[in-house]
């Protein structure tokens, strides 16, 4: 096993796998080291929903640039079941009207082509959907991935240009020499490197303290449901359309896997900021059973007879601003791509490119400020 | 949706589950019991669902249940747990709809299911497990062929030779992975309480006309059914040797198993501590031998759920974990310590019996080198071993990789049928054990259960 390397990235879900290929690619050996395996948290659990519709207005540039990525990686490598099947927000009351129209505004201003659809126009795209809503908007471009296949892909790449993964290594603790990054230290012992990538979702935080930086990341619960497979039922990403306080409001995700299982949450106001360890990982709760299946069947009355097969738990790791922290950290050598705020499937490949556009010294496609690792401490500063 | 608060709820009513919530009832509890049978009985005291109890077992079985009856236990049949939340609230899907329990303890008695290691040929019909091929002749009483071999390893093949010679269909074939011949009558020996059980099994096996010791079926062949089967010898080194094989023609029914897995979905999702034994069936939830209790206050487990050793210690396990919840509860009889003296000692010597029996009759280590690339291992999702190789191969470990990059264990039965294979072939790719290969952990819901049915059980606020 390769002891020494010119970058380390630690952990293998969706982000430090994009990091690993996009580091491979430019020339670097890259070595990942998962505690777990590939995948297995909270990349693996995700609906990977890859889109633009009710995001964040000032990321809209980076978050079209990795919609095209994604698209680019399934033209050349069509191995991660990509399928851009559009999404509808579905609006229950009148009152939501507003908030649509200001979202489809912003987005059309970015040059992307969202549109408000009344119940006939819906279920035109979407005939299971008949459920007495007002009306949905329609984002004909997003699209979802297999998410184990995608990261499987990723170190695929990856590993195409010279980077070793490594399962059941966990990192214990960053080691520096002379203030610079040296290496990691690691439950199979130390590895060397001149860069370091933390890419370890809601476990980033505890990693980088051992190289005295703090980084505001907290764990929240993220939940989520899926029937047995059926026949096609679902086309479509369906989602509740955004409300005023983002994700703190409640959302609804709606969708049907490939393997033909519905998968599905919601969670209504004031359940998801439930924090809690990434390391005692409980079962979902049975108000947000509820919901999710309240909201299912309000949509899709006709799936009242399917079977709910499964049901999962994650962490995922949020910052004060639900922007990803991404970027330079603490001594020279080290970098932080974590922070995902429950949207992080979408713009990893986006983290990667800054990530490896920083470490090159190369321009980044899309401002990078926005994700800058000091910012709250500039803005506390201030 | 019906709700119900109970002091003591015993999941599974089998031998262990009955005796539990009778020893909890004499006690003075309020007891709950739920089954997914149509009948209460579980594996062991499986009743006729049309008929009148025919043989000793299930006249046992119908006693028990009555007794049950008798002292007051509730007992909802067809009823499966689907979900446990915390404040001790249990979710079961009824026939007459959803039902919602509070408990002040929970007995788990959830038993066993067949543990089953794919080979080629293994999905044809025809072929099942020796537990399906009994359950067959038990219900209806249908044979389920007319050349039928049964294969495999542990002392259960003898009881299905016993039940099926009772139907007359005496199989025509028996393959047994063991070579242990002097060791298991040494042991019957010591334990004369079993003497007449194992006489009768012992009969019905010498009616079987082929019988080979140290053997495993390599393959099943035929075109939309069974017709031949192929077996060869394991060699003293205990690999298979597949240069020596031998096909016997004309079988239309193989049933084929390598013993019991515990049923520890329950257990698991509660978060009671598991250990893992290959001998008493892999992973079973620890419980204390004297009073069932798990490592989660007021969670007890009885039975096979605790590491397979037969219908006796289930019995003697359920009986104390019956009295040990009632006693925490502030229940306890004027025997109380005299009856769980006599029940423990008998329990000691009832698990030791089945426990050395299951040692007698261990799984062959080499088992997974039987599964080829092309093999089917989970039946749900169409895994073939080719596939769990290439991910293992790709950087992934254990059973949960397996799982995520292929979806092994992923369909409907959650990895009931594949978990056993899944870890014995992670762990025979990688170097690992099967134990430190891992499981796949049960989740909300145990079953599958309709949207409508958990929407009703979760809709109306917490008890
Ligand atoms: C298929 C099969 C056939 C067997 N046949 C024999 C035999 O003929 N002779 C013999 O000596 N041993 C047999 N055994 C071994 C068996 O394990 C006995 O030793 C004995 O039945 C064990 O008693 P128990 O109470 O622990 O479990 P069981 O008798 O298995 O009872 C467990 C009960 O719990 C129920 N249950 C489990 N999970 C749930 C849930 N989530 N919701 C509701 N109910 C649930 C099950 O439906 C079952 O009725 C068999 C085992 C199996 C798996
Ligand atoms: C139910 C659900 C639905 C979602 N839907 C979407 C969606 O539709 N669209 C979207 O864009 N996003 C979605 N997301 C969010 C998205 O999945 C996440 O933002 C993204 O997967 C985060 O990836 P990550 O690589 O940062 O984190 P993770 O996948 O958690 O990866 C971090 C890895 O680092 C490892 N690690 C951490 N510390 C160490 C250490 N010290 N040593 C070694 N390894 C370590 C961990 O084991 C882990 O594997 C959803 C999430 C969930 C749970």
């Amino acid at each position: 096993m390769v002891k020494r390397a010119d970058a380390i990235v630690v952990g293998a879900g969706v982000v430090g796998a994009a990091t690993a290929a996009a580091l491979a690619e430019s020339g670097r050996r890259v070595l990942v080291l998962e505690q777990g395996v590939p995948g297995g948290a909270v990349s693996g659990a995700s609906l990977a929903c890859i889109g633009t519709h009710m995001m964040d207005e000032e990321e809209l540039p980076l978050l079209t640039w990795c919609c095209e990525a994604w698209a680019e990686l399934d033209r050349r490598a069509p191995r991660f079941e990509y399928n851009r099947c559009g999404q509808l927000r579905f609006l229950r009351h009148e009152n939501e009207r507003r908030s649509a129209e200001t979202w489809i505004g912003i987005e059309r201003a970015a040059g992307l082509r969202p549109e408000l659809l009344d119940p006939a126009e819906v279920q035109a795209i979407e005939p299971g959907l008949t459920g007495p809503i007002v009306a949905a908007t329609w984002s004909p471009d997003s699209a979802v991935v297999n998410p184990f296949l995608a990261v499987r892909t990723l170190l695929d790449v990856a590993r195409s240009g010279s980077a070793d993964v490594v399962s059941g290594a966990t990192v214990t603790a960053l080691v520096t020499r002379g203030g610079r990054i040296a290496g990691v230290e690691t439950s199979l012992g130390r590895f060397e490197a001149s860069i370091v990538v933390i890419a370890g979702g809601p476990w980033t935080q505890r990693l980088a303290a051992t190289a005295d930086v703090e980084l505001p990341i907290v764990p929240r619960k993220a939940q989520c449901l899926a029937t047995v497979g059926t026949r096609p039922v679902i086309r479509t990403v369906v989602g509740a359309c955004k409300a005023e306080g983002g994700v703190d409001a409640g959302y609804t995700q709606i969708q049907q896997a490939a393997s033909g299982q519905v998968l599905f949450n919601t969670v209504l106001e004031g359940g998801v900021t439930a924090t809690g360890s990434p390391e005692i990982v409980p079962e979902v709760d049975r108000a947000f059973v509820r919901d999710s299946v309240d909201t299912l069947l309000f949509l899709f009355p006709a799936l009242a007879g399917l079977d709910l097969l499964r049901s999962w738990v994650r962490y995922e790791a949020v910052t004060p601003d639900d922007r990803f922290l991404t970027g330079p950290a603490g001594p020279e050598g080290l970098f932080v791509a974590a922070g995902d705020g429950g949207t992080g499937f979408v713009r990893s490949l986006g983290m990667a490119r800054i990530i490896r556009d920083r470490i090159d010294g190369t321009t980044p496609p899309c401002r990078d400020d926005l994700y800058d690792v000091g910012r709250f401490a500039a803005r506390a500063a201030a | 949706m019906m709700r119900i608060e109970t002091d003591i709820l015993v999941v599974g009513g089998g031998p262990a589950g009955l005796s539990a919530a009778l020893a909890a009832a004499k006690a003075g509890a309020k007891v709950d019991l739920i089954d997914a049978g149509t009948q209460p009985g579980g594996q062991y005291w499986m009743q006729d669902p049309v008929g009148p109890p025919s043989t000793r077992q299930q006249a046992e079985g119908a006693a028990a249940a009555r007794a049950a009856i008798a002292a007051n236990v509730t007992i909802h049949s067809g009823a499966e747990v689907w979900a446990a939340f915390p404040e001790r609230e249990i979710l079961a899907n009824g026939p007459a709809g959803p039902l919602a329990f509070r408990y002040r303890a929970l007995i788990v008695a959830s038993g066993a299911y067949d543990r089953v290691m794919p080979f080629p040929g293994w999905t044809l019909p025809g072929v099942m497990t020796p537990g399906a091929g009994q359950r067959l002749a038990k219900l209806g009483g249908t044979a389920p062929g007319r050349r039928i071999a049964l294969a495999g390893n542990g002392p259960f093949l003898y009881a299905v030779a016993a039940t099926l010679r009772g139907i007359g269909a005496t199989p025509a074939m028996l393959v047994e992975a063991g070579t242990a011949r002097c060791a298991p009558a040494r042991l019957v020996s010591r334990h004369p309480a079993r003497w007449a059980e194992a006489l009768q099994l012992l009969a019905a096996v010498r009616a079987i006309r082929d019988r080979r010791r140290g053997f495993v079926v390599t393959e099943a062949l035929g075109g939309d059914r069974v017709q031949a089967i192929r077996i060869a010898p394991i060699s003293h080194d205990g690999a298979i040797d597949t240069t020596r094989t031998e096909t016997i023609s004309g079988i239309d029914a193989l049933l084929i198993g390598w013993g019991f897995r515990p049923m520890i979905e329950l257990t698991a999702l509660l978060r009671c501590r598991h250990a893992y034994d290959r001998d008493v069936g892999g992973w079973y939830c620890s419980a204390d031998a004297e009073t069932g209790r798990t490592s989660i206050p007021g969670i007890y487990a009885a039975g096979e759920v605790t590491g397979i050793a037969g219908a006796a210690p289930a019995r003697l396990s359920g009986a104390l974990a019956g009295i040990a919840a009632a006693a925490d509860l502030g229940l306890v009889t004027s025997d109380f310590a005299h009856r769980r003296a006599i029940l423990a000692r008998r329990l000691q010597t009832a698990r030791a019996f089945g426990q050395a029996l299951g040692r007698l009759y261990p799984v062959p280590e080499s088992i997974a080198t039987l599964v080829c690339d092309e093999t089917i291992v989970c039946r749900c999702e169409d895994v073939r071993k080719g596939d769990i190789r290439a991910a293992l191969s790709g950087g992934t470990k254990g059973v949960a990789g397996a799982k995520l990059w292929t979806r092994a264990g992923m369909g409907r039965c959650q990895g009931r049928i594949c978990g056993f294979a899944v870890a014995e072939i992670v762990a025979a790719e990688t170097g690992t054990s099967p134990e430190a290969a891992g499981f796949n952990p049960p989740r909300i819901p145990l079953r599958p259960v309709p949207l409508n049915v958990v929407l009703a059980g979760t809709r109306e606020g917490a008890l």
